[in-house]
C-alpha cells in the first residue's frame, strides 16, 4: 500500500514527508525574528492573513543552524498553529510504500527522533520522516 | 432592558429546541439522570432570568418545576409518568409563554395553577394529568417574525480572517501600483477600494466585540432587587466595564454571573443584624471588576460576606453520601473549596426563590469551561469570597501600543500601561540604587526594565528615553522602550507553545503592514527581569510616595524685577499674590504694599529708590512670606515654576539677598537668602496678631447676622462663629437690642438695632463704621 509522500532535502540529507502532513509548499518572504525563543524558531513570518511560525529545520535536528537564505518552506498544521519547516529544495511528489528500518539500523542524533519510517526511491533508501517531531513544544505529544 | 428581553427569549427559545430531544429521551427513561440534570438546568436558568427580569409567571412555573426537579435529583421523589407529564407541560407551557411575550400578546393564565398541581406527589391519578392541564391552557398563539439573526461564531471568524485577507491583498495592490506611474482614475478607484475595506473591518470586527458593559448594565438593578427580596442593602461597585470581549464570551458569561452575583447576595452576604454583630458596615459590599491579564480577561466577583464554610461544606457532603468525613477532610484546602461545584450541594439550608440548591456553581464552571474558562476561588471564612472567572483572550482584539525594540516592533495591551513618559527633567529621571537603575516618575519609584536586554536583543544597556510605565497585578513598573510608534486595534491570535515557551509574549497578530507581530505579556517580562512584587509593597505603594523631605528641597523658579532667574525656598513663602503697581509705594524709608488697611514691607532686588522700575510694569508678583511675627513681601516679576533643588547650594561671600547659587538644568540659579531678608526688611516693632479676635454671633436675628455681618467682618479681620465653644474664648458678642439671654456671658456685647435713629447703647445695623469701630474697641478692651 502506498502513501503519496514529498520528497525534500533538508539539511544536505534527502527525506520523504508524508503528504497527509503538509498543508502547503510556501516561499517564505520576511522572518520576524522571537526574541528569547529556542533557537529552533527562526521566527514568524506572515502567510495571507496567518500568521507561521518559521521553524530552522537544522537547529531542530540537533545540527548546527543553517545561516542560508530562508527560501521555501513546508507548511504543516499541528494542534492548530501553523508551522513553516524549512526546506533545502523540493525534488518530487510520488507514491511510496513506507518500508520499516532495517534490523540493526541506529540512526545518528535528531534524525532518530523525527524518522518514521524508509521509503525506497529508484533503489535508494530515503529516511521518512514526521514534521510534529521537527515542532519544538510538541515532543510530549505523539 | 428590552435588549435583555429579546435575548432572554432567543436564549429560551434556543435551549427549548435543543432541550426537545431530552424531553423525549428523558420520557422514554425518566431514571436518566443526564436528561433530568439538562431540564433541570433548563428550568434553574429561566427561574434566574425570570427573577430577574421580572416576570413573575415564569418564574413561578419554573420554580414549581424545579422543586420537583431537585427532589427527583435528591432521589426523594421517583419520577413517574405523571410526575414526566407534568413536567413537560410546565416546560411546554414556558414555551408558549415565551412566544407570547415575543409577540406581545397576552395569554391566558387559566390553568397555570392546574399545572403546577399537576406535579404534587400523587396527582397524577386523582387530578387532571399534566397533558390534560395543558389542553386546557393552550391557545397556540402565533410565533413572532425574528428581528435577530444568530450566526456561529465560526462564520465569523471566516469573515474575519477573509477580511484580514482582503485588507493585505489591498496593502499589495496599493504597494505595486505606487511603485509605476498610475492612472488618475484607478487611483481614485483603489482609495475607494481602500475606504470600503476599512469600513468592511470596522464593521465585521464589531460584529465579534462587545464591550463588557453589557454585560454588568444589568447588575445594579439585579443586585438591587435580589437584595430588596432577602431584605439586605448592597452597594454594588463596577470596575473595567469597558474591557471588550468576544461577543460569544459575554453570552457564555451572562449566566454564571447571575448565577454568582445572586449567590453572593444571598448566601455570601449577611443579614444586617449579623453584619453588625461581626464588626461589618451594614451595607454589604459587592465588587465586580473585569481586567485584562495578559492573554486573558479576569472577573472578579467580590464580596465581603460570610465565605464558605468549609467544614459545613464537608459534613453536607459526607451526609449526602458518596464520601467519608474523613476522606473529605483529606483534601487539600483547594480541593475543599472545590467541593462547591459538585453538583447538587449547598451550604443554605432553606430553599429561596433566588438561589438555593448550590446547583448554580456546577452550572456555573460547566458554562465557563466550556468557553475555555476557569474559575478560582479565594475563600476568607468570616470575611468574604472572591470568585476569579479567567477567560480567555483569544480572538479578542485588543487595543494595543505599538513599541520599537532595537528595530522591532512590539505590541503591549494599552490596558496595562498607565502612561507613556519621556525621560526629562527633574519629574521623569532615572536614579541609580547601587547598580540598578529605578525610574522617578514624578517622585513615585518605580522599578526599571529595559526592554531591549530583557529580549535579550542587545547586552549594552542603553540610556532610557521613553519609559512606558506598566501595571501588572500587584504593582507598576517602567518599561524603557526605544521608540513608541502607533496604537494599533489588533486581532490577538495565541501564539505556538515555541513561543510561549519564553513566557514573555501573550500571542501574536498580523497587522496592516503584513509583518508579524508579537504581543507582549507585562507579567511575564516583569518575572523575567526579576521584579517581584509582594502584596505589601502594593499597601505600601501610595504611602511611601509621599516624601516628607521633599518641602524643605522645593523652591519657587521665578523671574526677579532685574530679568534674573532666581529661586526661594518654598518652605518660606505663604503665598504668591500678583499685584497692581500702584499699590507699592516708596513710604517711611521703605518700599511697602497697601493689602487692604494693612501695609506690608517689601523687599526687592532693586535699589530702595528704584520704585520706577515697578511702577512702570502693569503688574507684579509679590512673594508674601511670614515667620510667625511680621510678615513681609518681595516683589518679583514673574513666578515660572515649581523645582526641586537637588544640587548643592554654592553659598555667597557675604551674607546679602542671595545666598548661595545651585544648578538648575544645569543654569546657575541664585537662591534668595530668607533670613536675611527678613532681617533687612521686617518692621522691628510691628506684631502681626496671634489669632485674629472671634466673634460670637447671637440673638433672634441670627440668620441676618450670618449672611450680612459675617462678610463684613471677616474682611475686618475677625473670625465669626455663631455658637460659642468653650475652648475659644469669645472676644465679643454681636446682639440686637432687645436681646438678652446671651451666651458667653462675660464679653463685651455690641447691640445693633433695626431703626436709623436710636439711643447710644445700640447701632443702627448698617452702619458699618461705626460698628466695626466698636467692635475693635471691644475687643481691645477685652484684650
Amino acid at each position: 500500500m502506498a502513501d503519496l509522500f514529498l520528497i525534500a532535502r533538508i539539511a544536505g540529507r534527502t527525506v520523504a514527508i508524508g503528504s497527509n502532513q503538509v498543508d502547503s509548499v510556501v516561499d517564505i518572504g520576511e522572518v520576524i525574528p522571537v526574541p528569547r525563543a529556542g533557537h529552533e524558531v527562526r521566527g514568524l513570518a506572515a502567510l495571507r492573513s496567518r500568521v507561521v511560525t518559521v521553524i530552522d529545520t537544522c537547529a531542530a535536528l540537533g545540527l548546527p543552524p543553517s545561516d542560508g537564505p530562508t527560501a521555501r518552506a513546508v507548511i504543516t498544521l499541528v494542534d492548530g498553529h501553523h508551522y513553516a519547516v524549512l526546506v533545502d529544495s523540493l525534488e518530487d511528489v510520488a507514491p511510496f510504500a513506507t518500508l520499516p528500518f532495517a534490523s540493526g539500523v541506529a540512526l545518528d542524533g535528531g534524525w532518530a527522533r523525527v524518522a518514521c519510517g524508509v521509503v525506497e526511491r529508484d533503489g535508494d533508501a530515503v529516511l521518512a520522516i514526521d514534521l510534529r517531531s521537527l515542532i519544538p513544544g510538541q515532543l510530549a505529544a505523539e | 432592558m428590552d435588549d435583555l428581553l429579546q435575548e432572554f427569549i432567543a436564549e429560551t427559545r434556543e435551549t427549548l429546541e435543543a432541550l426537545s430531544g431530552e424531553i423525549v429521551m428523558w420520557e422514554a427513561d425518566p431514571s436518566d439522570r443526564q436528561r433530568l440534570d439538562a431540564i433541570f438546568r433548563f428550568v434553574h436558568t429561566v427561574k434566574g432570568s425570570c427573577g430577574f427580569l421580572d416576570l413573575p409567571r415564569l418564574s413561578r412555573l419554573s420554580h414549581a418545576a424545579e422543586d420537583v426537579l431537585a427532589a427527583v435529583r435528591s432521589g426523594d421523589r421517583i419520577p413517574d409518568t405523571a410526575l414526566v407529564n407534568a413536567v413537560l407541560a410546565i416546560v411546554d407551557r414556558i414555551g408558549e409563554i415565551i412566544e407570547a411575550i415575543d409577540v406581545g400578546t397576552a395569554l391566558d393564565d387559566s390553568g397555570e395553577d392546574l399545572l403546577i398541581a399537576a406535579l404534587a406527589e400523587g396527582a397524577g391519578q386523582s387530578t387532571i394529568s399534566g397533558s390534560e392541564a395543558l389542553n386546557v391552557a393552550s391557545t397556540q398563539p402565533g410565533r413572532g417574525a425574528t428581528r435577530s439573526v444568530r450566526l456561529s461564531v465560526d462564520l465569523l471568524d471566516r469573515m474575519m480572517s477573509g477580511m484580514s485577507d482582503m485588507v493585505l491583498a489591498r496593502n499589495e495592490l496599493a504597494r505595486r501600483l505606487r511603485d509605476e506611474a498610475i492612472d488618475p482614475t484607478i487611483e481614485s478607484a483603489l482609495e475607494r477600494l481602500s475606504l470600503t475595506v476599512a469600513e468592511m473591518r470596522d464593521t465585521v470586527t464589531r460584529t465579534r466585540m462587545q464591550k463588557i458593559d453589557a454585560l454588568f448594565s444589568a447588575l445594579p438593578r439585579m443586585v438591587r432587587d435580589t437584595a430588596a427580596e432577602l431584605g439586605k442593602t448592597v452597594a454594588l461597585t463596577i470596575e473595567g466595564a469597558d474591557v471588550e470581549l468576544d461577543r460569544e464570551m459575554i453570552e457564555m458569561m451572562r449566566d454564571p454571573l447571575v448565577h454568582i452575583i445572586r449567590n453572593a447576595v444571598d448566601h455570601g452576604i449577611e443579614a444586617a443584624a449579623e453584619r453588625i454583630a461581626a464588626g461589618k458596615c451594614e451595607t454589604g459590599r459587592l465588587v465586580v471588576a473585569a481586567r485584562q491579564s495578559g492573554n486573558q480577561i479576569i472577573i472578579e466577583i467580590a464580596d465581603d460576606g460570610r465565605g464558605i464554610d468549609v467544614d459545613r461544606l464537608i459534613r453536607k457532603i459526607a451526609a449526602s453520601g458518596d464520601r467519608s468525613e474523613a476522606q473529605l477532610r483529606a483534601l487539600s484546602e483547594s480541593a475543599k473549596l472545590d467541593l462547591i461545584f459538585e453538583p447538587g450541594v449547598t451550604t443554605k439550608s432553606e430553599v429561596t426563590a433566588i438561589s438555593g440548591r448550590g446547583v448554580g456553581m456546577d452550572v456555573v464552571r460547566a458554562n465557563i469551561e466550556q468557553i475555555g474558562g476557569r474559575i478560582a476561588l479565594s475563600n476568607a471564612p468570616g470575611k468574604g469570597l472572591t470568585i476569579a472567572i479567567h477567560v480567555p483572550l483569544t480572538l479578542s482584539i485588543i487595543s494595543t501600543i505599538v513599541v520599537g525594540a532595537h528595530g522591532q516592533r512590539f505590541a503591549i495591551s494599552r490596558q496595562s500601561i498607565e502612561e507613556i513618559v519621556t525621560v526629562r527633567g527633574d519629574a521623569v529621571r532615572v536614579d541609580m540604587l547601587g547598580d540598578t537603575p529605578i525610574a522617578n516618575v514624578r517622585d513615585r519609584r518605580l522599578p526599571l526594565v529595559f526592554l531591549c536586554s530583557t529580549l535579550g536583543l542587545n547586552g549594552a544597556m542603553p540610556q532610557p528615553e521613553l519609559l512606558a510605565i506598566v501595571s501588572v497585578a500587584g504593582g507598576s513598573y517602567a518599561l524603557a522602550v526605544g521608540e513608541v510608534l502607533d496604537t494599533e486595534e489588533l486581532v490577538i491570535k495565541p501564539a505556538p507553545p515555541a513561543v510561549m515557551a519564553t513566557g514573555l509574549y501573550a500571542g501574536q497578530t498580523l497587522p496592516d503592514s503584513g509583518r508579524p507581530m508579537l504581543l507582549l505579556d507585562c507579567a511575564g517580562i516583569a518575572a523575567a527581569a526579576g521584579l517581584q512584587f509582594g502584596r505589601a509593597a502594593v499597601v505600601d505603594d501610595p504611602v511611601v510616595e509621599v516624601a516628607p523631605v521633599k518641602a524643605a528641597d522645593s523652591a519657587l523658579l521665578f523671574v526677579d524685577l532685574d530679568g534674573v532667574r532666581r529661586v526661594a525656598r518654598l518652605a518660606a513663602i505663604d503665598r504668591v499674590e500678583p499685584v497692581p503697581a500702584h499699590a507699592i509705594r516708596f513710604s517711611a524709608g521703605k518700599l511697602r504694599l497697601s493689602v487692604g488697611d494693612a501695609i506690608v514691607p517689601l523687599a526687592t532686588v532693586l535699589a530702595d529708590d528704584a520704585i520706577h522700575q515697578i511702577v512702570e510694569r502693569p503688574e507684579v508678583s509679590v512673594l508674601r512670606m511670614a515667620d510667625g511675627r511680621s510678615e513681609i513681601g518681595y516683589v518679583i516679576a514673574e513666578a515660572i515654576d515649581i523645582v526641586t533643588l537637588e544640587h548643592e547650594v554654592m553659598p555667597a561671600d557675604e551674607p546679602a539677598l542671595v545666598a548661595g547659587v545651585t544648578s538648575i538644568d544645569g543654569d546657575q540659579v541664585e537662591v534668595l537668602d530668607m533670613h536675611w531678608i527678613f532681617s533687612a526688611c521686617a518692621d522691628p516693632g510691628k506684631h502681626m496678631r496671634a489669632e485674629p479676635p472671634l466673634c460670637l454671633l447671637a440673638g433672634a436675628e441670627l440668620g441676618w447676622m450670618d449672611a450680612f455681618l459675617r462678610p463684613v467682618l471677616e474682611a475686618s479681620g475677625y473670625r465669626v462663629v455663631t455658637s460659642p465653644d468653650p475652648d475659644q474664648p469669645v472676644a465679643a458678642v454681636l446682639a440686637m437690642a432687645e436681646d438678652h439671654a446671651l451666651p458667653a456671658a462675660g464679653a463685651p456685647v455690641v447691640r445693633l438695632r433695626r431703626e436709623v435713629s436710636g439711643d447710644g447703647d445700640s447701632i443702627y445695623r448698617y452702619d458699618r463704621a461705626a460698628l466695626l469701630e466698636a467692635l475693635s474697641a471691644r475687643c481691645a478692651r477685652a484684650v
